[in-house]
């Protein structure tokens, strides 16, 4: 009996929405009980207590956390987030013109993580114990133990050292005059106004950020994949088809990996929030113009407005993230469908 | 016969792990004849499985075939080169596997597998075929193997079937290009009784109507007498004797085969056991028991409106197949789970400060924590019945004296134990807290039968000795004939006949209950005689059906 899988998604929806408002919630309430007034921090030392409190009633400071809440959250489903103290500009502008970088980077971050992870895992697990294996699971365990930050640091001392030209911080070279375009997402904007040379220049500053980013996700999905592949070598299906003579390279490739990646991708999943963490950290690294650093400079200064929105829009990458991760596991998984319908 | 299908000769096989060296096989030699059956019958270790690997040539990377030769047609398949021996599967020879559900990927479709299946074996004998027309031969096999609706199946994913329907499709599987030679290895074993009975009848049919030879893999006697012309019996690696199904049968030669013949409860005839109806009080009483699981609009029911009383003393069966509601039934009785509607009423005196009941499940190697020694797996309940130090250690010790281990077996881990032995710790564990009543769920299932002949000897021992009152759950009615006082028979969550065991098998009242025994293989003529018989349209109304 086949089911309704929009059944299965919106529930989904609905919790996550739910997600999104406890989220919201705490960061809201966090927000506002750390210590230190955002008024008084924003006019600077110089303000008089008169004009301290008049800001305080305009940006509705004085008024019970609920009420703040309710009027947050109104002006924020309409795109309002509020003003920014640091940049004194609408948190929305502000996040208009930084997320688009982050997402690109975390991005092809993923990209790189599955280009390299599901291979090797494939590789090793098929040359188990071999000199493949214990490379790449050598490998792997580099990616996983090493903080991100000394990778970004340490490709940005060989990149200078080897190849003296290679760009090491920024989104692209400023010399070649792109002003950027709809999505915000410098490879596919160049594209679309049809600059190759821009092109290449984003994506040349982009792989050494994205392969920092990528190396702990590289390390955990390369284990991850090796482990399912070997336990499902082991089912009797492969057994079975092995029997009648159904090749190697197919059962490996076609029925064992595709069995074999849902174990990764539920790790995905979970890696994001990780992926969205370093992210903070790499961004510093390589001044790149990311929401994540927008957010590290608004937690250092106290801007409230900018601290909440930059909370949500990473649990929002997070949640997405995690139904797309779910909608391709019930797209591989017909027992996960069948599961979720019920 | 020189011109034997298949020829095997003085096949030695070694396995190594961990740089230690096990010979499997020892100078295995037997014969398929064209057309002929053939078992291969033999308990746990016994190497049939690796025979049957050997030949096709899918032994693990760890096995090494040290001497012997494996003939098919004439030549010997062991000097083919790898390529050579691929074209063989599927063509020559072709494998039913044991486990239905396991022997498909869950995620790829059925038609998927077969498609697949028949694309290489058709590229390796070089002819072109479309999809359309692969899809149109693979139908055809599907209605071979009586599954009525081919597109369904072969649009369904593995889950989606049932488990008769997936061996249906597993034979379909090795019928796709008329192989010369079947090697079926156990199957049905994972199915219920009446669907196995049909899974046997259709490869009786199939291999009759094709002519081809069948290699039959099984520790069951009763399916060797339905299936084979010959029986080749085998025990840690070595052949101990060979012949003709009734000769085998009826008059074995060899000690082991006679003590396997031995150990098969029987149907009906002077070996049948009888146990004595109780006539003392009952000890728990059921009463218009129903269970329902699920929520909302989607409710499931499993067990509705069972009614038992359990009289001191007394070993009261409750049979019925998978999905009957049986376990349900237990669980409820032992308070594990909660009656969505009826009571039950304990009517005995549990011993002072202990539970009444405890359970011994069915699969000892999964029941007792692998990490914990005999002796902590033990001390657990010693220690809830309040009992330390000198008096938990004797009670131990009286303990492993019960189930027949001895003492220093306490510090084993349970990898370290046989699966009877295993099987005697959870019956030890269960005894620890002096409960009155046993629950067995299926207490001997995943054990050999000459070792499930010792563990229901002990278990009849306990009850004499300790004054037991047994409540077992079985589909296993040939073993529940000889160790029931009582018996009923479920069927779709209700009790469908009920009554002192002698009496239903020789006037069983409803007809699922005579389509049950009717299913059950049977190593003689005789007790075949003493079956009841069933009508095809009782049979169509009470079995689930496998066909589509």
């Amino acid at each position: 009996m086949q089911q309704n899988p929009f059944t299965a998604i919106l529930t989904r929806l609905g919790t996550f929405v739910l997600v999104m408002v406890v989220l919201s919630i705490m960061i809201f309430v966090l927000a506002r009980v750390v210590p230190g007034d955002p008024a008084r921090m924003a006019l600077g030392p110089t303000a008089t207590p008169e004009q301290v409190s008049a800001l305080r009633s305009e940006m509705g400071l004085d008024d019970s956390l609920p009420v703040q809440y309710v009027s947050y959250m109104g002006r924020a489903l309409q795109g309002d987030l509020g003003m920014s103290l640091l940049s004194q500009r609408p948190v929305a502008t502000d996040l208009a013109q930084t997320v688009p970088a982050t997402v690109e980077l975390v991005l092809v971050a993923v990209v790189i993580m599955f280009a390299v992870a599901i291979p090797l895992g494939v590789m090793t697990a098929h040359f188990r114990d071999l000199w493949v294996d214990h490379v790449g699971r050598l490998l792997s365990l580099v990616g996983v133990t090493i903080p991100s930050f000394l990778f970004a640091i340490s490709l940005q001392l060989l990149a200078a050292r080897y190849f003296g030209d290679w760009p090491i911080i920024g989104r692209m070279d400023h010399g070649l005059g792109f002003a950027g375009g709809p999505t915000g997402l410098m490879l596919v904007d160049s594209l679309l106004a049809g600059r190759i040379d821009v092109f290449l220049s984003a994506l040349q500053h982009l792989a050494l950020p994205a392969v920092a980013l990528s190396m702990a996700g590289i390390g955990q999905i390369t284990r991850i994949t090796r482990s399912a592949m070997l336990e499902n070598r082991r089912k009797d299906h492969v057994l079975t088809l092995q029997s009648f003579g159904v090749p190697e390279r197919v059962i490996i490739f076609r029925y064992l990996l595709k069995l074999s990646s849902i174990a990764p991708l539920t790790i995905m999943g979970l890696e994001f929030a990780s992926l969205i963490g370093n992210a903070f950290v790499i961004e510093m690294v390589f001044s790149w113009g990311g929401f994540a650093s927008y957010g590290l400079n608004a937690i250092l200064q106290k801007d409230l407005n900018a601290v909440t929105a930059v909370v949500l829009v990473s649990g929002l990458f997070f949640i997405v993230a995690n139904l797309i991760v779910d909608v391709l596991i019930s797209i591989i998984d017909p027992r996960m469908r069948r599961k979720e319908a019920r | 016969m020189s011109d034997a299908l298949l020829k095997v000769e003085g096949l030695d096989v070694l396995f190594t792990s961990y740089g230690q060296t096990r010979q499997v096989l020892r100078d295995i030699s037997f014969t398929v004849g064209a057309g002929e059956r053939v078992a291969l019958i033999g308990e746990t270790g016994s190497g049939k499985s690796v025979t049957a690997k050997a030949i096709l040539g899918t032994l693990p990377r760890n096995a090494t075939v040290s001497a012997g030769r494996i003939e098919v047609e004439g030549r010997n398949v062991l000097e083919l080169p790898r390529g050579a021996r691929d074209a063989l599967k599927g063509s020559a020879f072709s494998l039913i596997m044991q486990d239905p559900l396991s022997s498909f990927n869950p995620v790829f479709k059925i038609g998927t597998h077969l498609d697949d299946v028949l694309r290489f074996a058709d590229s390796r004998e070089g002819v072109k075929s479309s999809r359309a027309q692969r899809r149109a031969r693979i139908a055809a096999v599907l209605r071979r193997v009586q599954l009525a609706d081919p597109d369904r199946v072969m649009n369904a994913y593995p889950s989606e079937l049932s488990g008769g329907m997936r061996q249906r499709v597993l034979i379909g599987l090795a019928l796709l290009h008329q192989p010369k030679l079947l090697i079926a290895d156990e199957p049905g074993t994972a199915l219920d009784v009446t669907t196995q009975d049909e899974i046997l009848n259709l490869i009786n049919t199939l291999v009759a109507e094709e002519g081809m030879a069948l290699l039959m893999i099984t520790h069951n006697l009763g399916v060797v007498r339905k299936v084979a012309d010959r029986v080749v019996v085998m025990r840690h690696g070595d052949i101990v004797e060979a012949g003709p199904c009734e000769k085998i049968l009826a008059a074995p030669e060899h000690d082991y085969t006679i003590g396997l013949l031995d150990a098969v409860p029987p149907l009906y005839g002077p070996r049948v056991q009888t146990q004595k109806i109780s006539a003392q009080a009952p000890i728990v009483r059921a009463t218009g028991l129903g269970k329902q699981f699920g929520r909302h609009g989607k409710r499931f029911t499993a067990v509705k409106d069972v009614s038992i009383a359990l009289r001191e003393g007394e070993i009261f069966g409750l049979a019925g197949e998978s999905g009957s509601g049986k376990t349900t039934v237990a669980r409820m009785m032992m308070g594990l789970s909660r009656p969505t509607s009826g009571t039950v009423t304990v009517e005995g005196t549990p011993n002072p400060g202990r539970p009444l009941a405890q359970i011994v499940y069915q699969n000892p190697g999964t029941s007792l924590n692998p990490k914990r020694t005999v002796k902590q797996s033990l001390g657990l309940p010693l220690k809830y019945a309040g009992l330390t130090g000198a008096a938990r250690d004797a009670r131990m010790a009286e303990l492993m004296a019960l189930v027949r281990l001895p003492v220093s077996y306490l510090a084993k881990y349970p990898h370290e134990l046989s699966g009877g032995q295993k099987q005697r710790v959870a019956i030890a564990r269960a005894l620890a807290a002096d409960p009155k009543v046993l629950i067995l769920d299926e207490p001997t299932a995943a054990l050999d039968v000459s070792v499930q002949k010792t563990v229901i000897e002990l278990l009849l021992h306990l009850r004499e000795e300790l004054g037991l009152t047994y409540f077992m759950i079985s589909h296993d009615l040939s073993l529940m004939r000889n160790f029931c006082s009582r018996l009923a028979i479920m069927l779709r969550g209700e009790i469908v006949e009920e009554g002192a065991t002698p009496e239903i098998f020789a006037d069983p009242k409803h007809p699922y209950t005579r389509a049950l025994i009717a299913a059950i293989p049977v190593v003689t003529d005789d007790e075949e005689r003493y079956k009841p018989a069933v009508s095809p349209e009782e049979r169509a109304a009470f079995l689930v059906k496998t066909t589509d």
